[in-house]
């Protein structure tokens, strides 16, 4: 460890280069920022937990400056202001979203590498069918979960830098679930099939949001909550072990996004009691436009149609296990919403007493 | 081995030590799942009324904390997963038959249907953390497979 300097050390250098241009020694000579940190690494390594000591853990609710420079290091004044717009803290933060940096880097996977495409089998017409149409949706819907954090990560203030990382690792998984479901649509020999209006105009509400929180609502905590519980369906949709390999590796992606946005609506919440009717306003209307999307005759025909193995099934089979599934995904989204501090059993207009759930005694826990 | 088999005693704390032995001694295989920051609890509810409960402790790429536990202490875990023994026994068995858990014996599949093993926390995102680290949980079930094969 080399020590803190003194403000007579290292007074010999030269002030000049050989061609005359002046030298600057001052970032040798002792800054003014925290010298001497040491972290240690954990079992796992280096992590970003163990780096977020000292000043360099702080990060402060309102940064007194919109620059790029790294939270804690000596900045030159002036510096250029690079415009930010989310400058709060409670803008952008969640408390657990340096973990999810992590385990978004340590779980990384390969469309490519990691399913078995060698396994695909010849799949009856009606089936194949089904499968390149669910996946023709989800690689359409899945490409707006990066697109949106793109449309606000350079507007948040480079203080946030650990919410900025998270939300690449977001951007790289939902290329790569993109590809994944791009890629099993075209694998088989069937191909991309419908797409429909209301998935687009789901997609445009999102993206066209006012405000980042209501954002991160509408993507993280609806659209991404909706979305992992068809993944989990993929335990019981998929006709082959590629497809399940494929909805098992994208619901471990997806199921770090929303675990973000519910405590991200949670810190903004806590923080900006304000927010939460912005955020409500928000969920009225995509869940309404959420309710269009998901009751869309192709996609309810097509997941309907997986359930049951096969069109001859769907009304015995595929059917009712949809419903029985809906049900949990409504549960599961209203669960996160209390957890996020937002109360929508009461607010919310999707319909629960068709779904056979009773406002009055659901419990969020599951 | 038929599916009702149960030569494996899978409720008894030495049977998840000898998972979580095979998950430790296999860091290859855990290491491309990523890492892992989880405590999970398995109730498995007797037919003589009782119930056994262990606690799975997850840090990194190993599972270091196996621990029986009484009545109620599996709300302290990140989330819990609940059946009849009968229901756990049948799922290990479809484990060591196939040497992985196949068809809707995944606990993702019997969590997702919830009629025989449900998912529970007593806080949403811990049960969304059964979700983020399911290949993994996954793939210590599995290990019964070698549990079983193992002499002795």
């Amino acid at each position: 460890m080399t020590n803190v300097a003194t403000p007579d050390a290292y007074a010999n250098l030269p002030e000049t280069n050989p061609l005359g241009f002046p030298l600057d020694w001052s970032w040798l000579r002792g800054s003014k920022s925290e010298w001497g940190v040491q972290p240690k690494p954990s079992s796992r390594g280096l992590t970003m937990m163990d780096i977020a000591v000292g000043a360099y853990g702080e990060v402060p609710d309102e940064p007194p400056r919109r620059t790029m420079a790294p939270r804690g290091c000596d900045i030159e004044d002036p510096t250029p202001d690079m415009g930010y717009i989310l400058n709060k803290k409670s803008q952008v933060w969640s408390d657990n979203v340096r973990e999810l940096y992590e385990e978004a880097v340590a779980r990384q996977w390969s469309a490519t590498r990691d399913i078995p495409w060698g396994e695909l089998q010849e799949l009856p017409d009606d089936v194949e069918h089904a499968i390149c149409q669910l996946c023709t949706f989800l690689s359409e819907v899945e490409m707006i979960a990066a697109d949106l954090p793109a449309k606000w990560m350079w507007r948040m203030n480079h203080d946030f830098l650990e919410a900025k990382m998270f939300l690449c690792t977001q951007i790289m998984d939902e290329a790569r679930h993109s590809e994944v479901f791009r890629k099993r649509a075209l694998a088989n020999g069937g191909g991309l099939l419908k797409s429909k209006a209301a998935g687009t105009e789901l997609l445009r509400s999102i993206l066209q949001a006012k405000t980042y929180t209501q954002a991160s609502s509408l993507m993280h905590l609806l659209g991404e909550g909706f979305v992992l519980d068809i993944f989990r369906m993929g335990e019981l949709i998929s006709p082959t072990d590629v497809e399940k390999r494929i909805f098992r590796m994208a619901m471990q992606d997806e199921a770090r996004h929303v675990a973000y946005g519910t405590l991200h609506l949670r810190y903004a919440v806590e923080h900006d009691p304000d927010v939460a009717e912005e955020i409500h306003e928000a969920l009225d209307h995509g869940e309404m436009v959420l309710m269009e999307v998901g009751t869309q005759p192709d996609l309810t025909t097509a997941l309907a149609t997986l359930l049951a193995g096969g069109v001859e099934n769907i009304e015995t089979e595929g059917f009712p296990l949809q419903s029985q599934l809906s049900v949990k995904l409504l549960t599961s989204y209203l669960a996160r919403c209390e957890r996020a501090g937002l109360n929508r059993v009461q607010r919310t207009l999707l319909p629960l007493d068709l779904l056979g759930i009773d406002p009055d005694t659901f419990t969020p826990a599951a | 081995m038929t599916a009702t088999d149960t030569r494996l005693e899978v409720d008894r704390i030495r049977f998840f030590e000898a998972l979580a032995d095979e998950m430790n001694a296999d860091p290859t295989r855990f290491e491309v799942l990523g890492d892992v920051d989880m405590s999970i609890a398995l109730v498995m509810r007797r037919p003589t009324g009782d119930a056994f409960r262990a606690q799975l402790v997850f840090d990194g790429i190993r599972c270091d904390g196996v621990d029986e536990i009484g009545e109620g202490d599996e709300r302290q875990a990140h989330c819990w997963l609940e059946g009849d023994l009968a229901d756990w026994q049948a799922m290990f068995a479809n484990i060591v038959e196939n040497g992985r858990a196949v068809g809707r014996q995944t606990i993702n599949s019997l969590t997702l249907v919830g009629d025989r093993i449900t998912v529970h926390g007593a806080d949403p995102l811990g049960v969304d953390r059964f979700f983020r680290y399911n290949q993994t949980v996954q793939a210590l079930l599995d290990g019964a497979a070698a549990v079983a094969a193992a002499p002795g």
